[in-house]
């Protein structure tokens, strides 16, 4: 469950003040997918970052668990999320010189997960992803659509129960999207893991539970069309 | 992340970054070939020069002198000192400049022999020869004459040296080079055979007044005066042993002539007679008994020090010639030093562009929750690796360079056999590479913190 109340963002000073985020209220419970709808510059991405806990808003509350991750310290955090949360991002961001073992390595060794339970880890995401036999390969010869699936295999590995992903079918073309898709509506169906989508594309927005309309960091509008699932829960 | 994920990732960055990685190792490893060539030159110096003064220097003998000269090893000391009879002049420079020097008598020798820690008392006779010769040659050659010093017994080609005490009376050790010089057909046939070596008394003052004296009868009878001739004595010895050159013996006028020490007293005696050199020695050896252990020299050395004598002992020697080697050695390792310095700025401008092209690498880290600390540590540890392969490179270049060199620069040198001007010792190579380690991490110490402190937002907006 993840709660915002009274969430505030300002940046810059005086004159080039913007405020991204004005009194933002919001309720995420376990196992919904979400997705955050809006232009760029609406501030949807930074309603991304407060509620994983990288950006820091003025005011307000970001309730993840019953803990109130503000209140922790930036340590406190870092460990939060390398333990509770995974990110998706358009971009991939997967390391080319890195071969996707080692990709999908780097959050177990941030959550310092022993060695010796790291592999059969690794392979089970990256069996999750359909991608086994790539173990080896560098992330720079894959394709863009294996690209993010290596990515996805990286946010899942360490057992995440909230996953956000940032466009995650934006670089893709749309069959190649589709799998990403499914891939990420299985995870949240199957595995019970809160999914956190921030898009503009619509067709996307419509597949989740609950559709977060934002404009100029005002919510618009909570659409929840369909209720998330009996089953749903902490994974 | 756990120290060891970290070297290892931080490894295989800079292993996907071959040339620019290697291209900033090989500016650190000319530090590394720099200073690891200079330590191990030291080391074979410093070898040598023991070896040097443990062939040459008995350790339980002491180099006594009445001269604050005796333990000054610089530039000797030209102000005026009080006279008395002890007193005599020495010629030291080239320029035929003399030193009056307090010279040590021969009742202080008999003094000397009265310590109770004093085994044995040499006088370093300074004897001038002025030729050698013998029956199987009508030619003469020059020498140089010296005491045999039982504590230090030279390389042998033939014959044999006594256990123990002073060659016998009325024989002498040849040098190899005379052997052939002197007719001899081997050194195995010189053994026993006999040799003569020519000393000359200076004029004595009777003889310099009978000749003024007969100067002045001549001018008036018109008589012809002949000059005095400076009385010549021809003294035969037995060739007890031939001797030869040792590896590492120290000695610039070449090998001497050796006879036993009460020979060597008489010829002194004689050529001395009538000079103000007579009776005196600029310094004379006292074998301190069990003096091998240092402390035992030490003592005496003081004792000796607090009734008026100056002492030289063979560490001091040691000191003078190390001392040397040192200014040298550290000269040269400021040169690696200055070079290290140079390729820190070459680490620093790596490890900024690491951090610039890795900008989205580490957002993501940091959005995965990695610890700022962390990150800086990632890029620490890639400037470590850096100075590690830099070091390693740059020792082993010259550990290569300086065993193939070695046997030449020994030659080269004239070093003598045995003997190798480079030693490489492992744990000071060991101790150079971790400290260029060190040196690489101070270097990366800003990049890193650059890293640590990215803003993943920002980082990863980065298109």
């Amino acid at each position: 469950m993840i709660t915002l109340r009274g969430i505030s963002k300002t940046y810059g000073k005086k004159k080039q003040r913007f405020q991204a985020l004005k009194d933002i209220n919001l309720e995420i419970p376990d196992g919904a997918s979400v997705a955050i709808i809006g232009k760029s510059g609406s501030g949807k991405s930074t309603l991304m970052h407060v509620m994983s806990g990288l950006d820091r808003p003025q005011t307000g509350e970001v309730i993840v668990d019953g803990q109130d991750i503000l209140k922790l310290n930036t340590k406190a955090v870092d460990r939060f999320r390398s333990e509770k949360m995974g990110f998706i991002f358009q971009a991939f961001f997967v390391q080319g010189n890195e071969s996707s073992f080692h990709n999908v390595a780097l959050p177990l060794e941030i959550a310092k997960v022993p060695r010796s339970k790291r592999k059969a880890m690794i392979i089970e995401a990256l069996e999750r992803v359909e991608m086994p036999e790539k173990v080896t390969e560098y992330a720079r010869n894959l394709s863009g659509g294996q690209k993010q699936r290596l990515a996805i295999a990286r946010a899942i590995v360490a057992k995440p129960s909230i996953l956000f992903a940032d466009e995650p079918t934006g670089n893709l073309d749309s069959a190649t999207g589709e799998r990403i898709e499914k891939l990420l509506f299985d995870l949240n169906k199957q595995q019970g893991v809160t999914l956190v989508i921030v898009t503009h594309d619509h067709d996307l927005a419509s597949r989740c539970d609950i559709r977060v309309n934002i404009k100029d960091g005002v919510i618009q509008s909570v659409d929840t069309a369909k209720r998330p699932k009996a089953k749903g829960g902490k994974s | 992340m756990k120290a060891l994920d970290l070297i290892r990732r931080a490894g295989r960055s800079l292993k996907s970054a071959k040339v620019r990685t290697i291209l900033t190792s090989l500016a650190i490893g000319v530090g590394a070939f720099t200073l690891t060539a200079t330590l191990a030159a030291g080391n074979g110096i410093r070898d040598y020069t023991d070896r040097l003064i443990s062939n040459n220097f008995d350790p339980a003998e002491l180099i006594v002198g009445r001269d604050p000269e005796i333990e000054n090893s610089g530039a000797p000391n030209t102000s005026p000192k009080e006279y008395d009879a002890s007193v005599s002049n020495l010629t030291v420079g080239g320029d035929g400049s003399s030193l009056q020097i307090k010279q040590v008598t021969a009742e202080d020798v008999e003094e000397l022999k009265k310590y109770d820690f004093v085994e044995q008392v040499r006088p370093n006779y300074q004897v001038q020869a002025r030729y050698i010769t013998a029956p199987t040659t009508d030619k003469q050659y020059t020498l140089t004459l010296q005491a045999y010093n039982p504590g230090q017994k030279p390389e042998l080609e033939a014959g044999k040296l006594p256990e123990k005490g002073d060659i016998e009376n009325g024989t002498l050790l040849l040098p190899t080079t005379y052997v052939e010089l002197l007719g001899f057909k081997s050194a195995a046939d010189a053994i026993g055979k006999e040799v003569s070596i020519a000393t000359a008394q200076p004029f004595t003052e009777e003889a310099l007044q009978e000749y003024f004296a007969n100067l002045q009868m001549g001018a008036a009878t018109g008589g012809e005066t002949t000059a005095p001739e400076p009385t010549e004595q021809l003294t035969t010895y037995k060739v007890a042993a031939v001797t030869k050159q040792g590896a590492a013996s120290l000695s610039f006028a070449g090998l001497p002539v050796m006879l036993s020490n009460e020979d060597t007293g008489a010829l002194y005696d004689f050529t001395t007679e009538g000079t103000q050199n007579h009776g005196k020695y600029v310094y004379v050896y006292v074998r301190v008994k069990g003096g091998e252990d240092e402390q035992k020299a030490l003592d005496a050395k003081a004792a000796l020090k607090e009734d008026g004598y100056y002492v030289q002992t063979s560490q001091d020697i040691q000191k003078t010639i190390t001392q040397f080697v040192d200014v040298l050695q550290i000269l040269v390792g400021v040169f690696g030093v200055i070079t290290v310095v140079a390729s820190v700025f070459g680490i620093i401008n790596t490890m900024y562009i690491s951090v610039l092209e890795r900008t989205r690498e580490i957002g993501l880290m940091k959005a995965l929750g990695m610890r700022g600390r962390d990150v800086a540590w990632l890029f620490r540890i890639e400037a470590a690796w850096i100075g590690f392969l830099g070091g390693v490179i740059g020792s082993a270049l010259a550990f290569g360079a300086g065993t193939a060199l070695n046997p030449w620069l020994t030659e080269t040198l004239g070093l003598g056999e045995g003997n190798s001007i480079l030693i490489f010792d492992f744990g000071q190579i060991a101790i150079l590479i971790a400290s260029l380690i060190l040196v690489a991490i101070v270097a990366g110490w800003f990049p890193a913190r650059k890293a640590a402190k990215l803003d993943p937002i920002e980082a990863l907006r980065t298109e």
